[in-house]
């Protein structure tokens, strides 16, 4: 117990966050997501991330780092649909280190929450504790057939049984950039690292970087008037940004008529003249 | 009814007494059996061969030791990738072709029966870390850190031969010493080696 407050007091006091030498961050723009879910498959590529099947995925045993939510928004066909990726936070108040009994997962100078493999127990307490449902547990060793075990990533583990696993920020890619940085006698620049998702992202809607450089480009994002963080109000304070989708609400505009959600500067002059209908609308309701 | 039910249990007690030789042999048996199973998987694990016989006789005392050929002349990648590499049959075909007083020797023969089919030599690992470990050479080539200092002294091997106390050498305490005593930049820190 006094090993768990300890954690904690150390998470809460001022300047623990100054110590890190980078605190990789990544913004992601809602705006400019369009659900493809090319980072989806990028991850899984990158990462080892086994194929569960069908059975399995419907006993909620899916393998998936980055997933990307999808929430409508009214009834069909006045429907809009927003996404949302959701990934490992990489909190600095992460509630999955308090609760991991052997420290499998801790924070580590970067900024990053860390998972290793060959000191986890498989307890899942930490993917009990995480409010973002990001942690996943290997319940079984997967294999892949004949030719696909050609695929595999050599730089990234593979799981075996018993271990849980979840979002690394692609760190085999961070230690490369920080190894030729090294050589070089630099630090990394921004950019120079980009994990598989933000690499494939068709629309950049991820950035990737270093927050405690203020130049780079997701300290720019991250001052942007929309950012947000999920789940803020857990005090978890999550490394993993979110830019606003920039929208106005679904039937805002003209009281509930038709209305096309995708054009949101295209509706502005549409408001002023749906305002009589909108007031009929009113009175028809009372 | 009661005087039946203690007939039952006489016997039931009777038998049981008198398969006890049994049990304790099927005890025995099971415990010889498991026994076996542990003892294969810490061979395999534990007790594996130190020094594997190779496909080719190699000599690292011949090589290195006494004809001084430095260890990245053929390990050439070992400062600048992660992997120290095996060299190339070439690379072995190079210096030999111009070595005609070895050239009738069996083992040279071999080798050349390897470059004439257009075969690899199927060499076999010797030093080999768990998958969950990521060992990479550059860093600690560039650190100048010797070869030896994880390796033995390969100069005086005919046959590569693996450290052999398994308390102690490569594994992870070992590194973590090296890491805290030459204050290696985030070197105690789990992401350096596991991810």
């Amino acid at each position: 117990m006094s090993k768990i407050t300890d954690t904690l007091r150390q998470y809460r006091a001022d300047g623990y966050f100054a110590e890190f030498d980078y605190h990789w961050t990544m913004a992601i723009d809602l705006d400019q997501c369009t659900g493809c879910g090319a980072c989806v498959v990028a991850c899984q590529a990158e990462n080892n991330l086994p194929i569960v099947g069908e059975k399995r995925m419907r006993q909620g045993r899916e393998m998936k780092w980055l997933r990307v939510e999808r929430y409508w928004e009214g009834d069909y066909p006045d429907a809009r649909l927003s996404f949302i990726p959701i990934l490992c936070q990489q909190c600095d108040k992460a509630p999955c280190e308090i609760a991991c009994p052997v420290f499998a997962t801790y924070h580590n100078q970067d900024g990053l929450n860390a998972q290793v493999y060959n000191r986890c127990i498989g307890t899942r307490t930490c993917a009990v504790y995480c409010p973002y449902e990001v942690r996943f547990f290997n319940w079984f060793t997967y294999t892949w057939d004949e030719p696909l075990e050609q695929q595999l990533n050599p730089d990234v583990t593979v799981r075996e049984k018993g271990v849980m696993e979840k979002c690394t920020f692609c760190v085999q890619r961070i230690n490369r950039a920080k190894d030729l940085a090294r050589d070089e006698g630099r630090r990394v620049a921004d950019g120079e690292v980009q994990p598989a998702c933000a690499q494939s992202c068709p629309t950049d809607a991820i950035v990737f970087g270093d927050r405690n450089d203020t130049d780079s480009a997701v300290s720019r994002k991250m001052r942007d008037p929309r950012a947000y963080e999920v789940l803020k109000e857990l005090n978890t304070a999550p490394s993993v940004v979110y830019l606003k989708n920039a929208r106005e609400p679904l039937h805002a505009a003209d009281g509930g008529g038709h209305h096309d959600g995708a054009n949101a500067q295209a509706a502005e002059p549409r408001a002023a003249a749906a305002e009589p209908r909108m007031v009929e609308a009113e009175s028809a309701v009372t | 009814m009661p005087r039946r039910q203690e007939w039952e249990l006489t016997l039931s007690i009777s038998v049981f007494e008198a398969a006890r030789p049994v049990f304790t042999g099927l005890i025995v048996a099971a415990m010889v059996v498991v026994g076996a199973f542990v003892g294969h998987w810490a061979h395999g694990a534990w007790l594996n061969d130190h020094t594997p016989v190779q496909p080719i006789e190699f000599s690292h005392e011949v090589h290195a030791g006494e004809n001084e050929i430095p260890c990245q002349y053929c390990h050439a990648w070992a400062d600048r990738s992660a992997s120290a590499g095996v060299p190339s049959v070439e690379t072995c075909v190079g210096c030999h072709k111009g070595l005609a007083e070895v050239r009738d020797r069996p083992e040279i023969e071999k080798l050349f029966g390897y470059w004439e089919r257009g075969e690899g030599i199927p060499w076999v690992k010797v030093h080999d870390t768990p998958d969950f470990v990521h060992f990479r050479h550059k860093p600690h080539i560039r650190a100048g850190v010797e070869c030896q200092t994880c390796h033995g002294p390969v100069e005086a091997m005919a046959r590569v031969t693996r450290r052999v106390d398994i308390n102690e050498d490569l594994r992870m305490p070992w590194c973590i010493d090296c890491h805290t005593e030459e204050q290696v930049a985030n070197g105690r820190d789990c992401l350096t080696c596991h991810y």
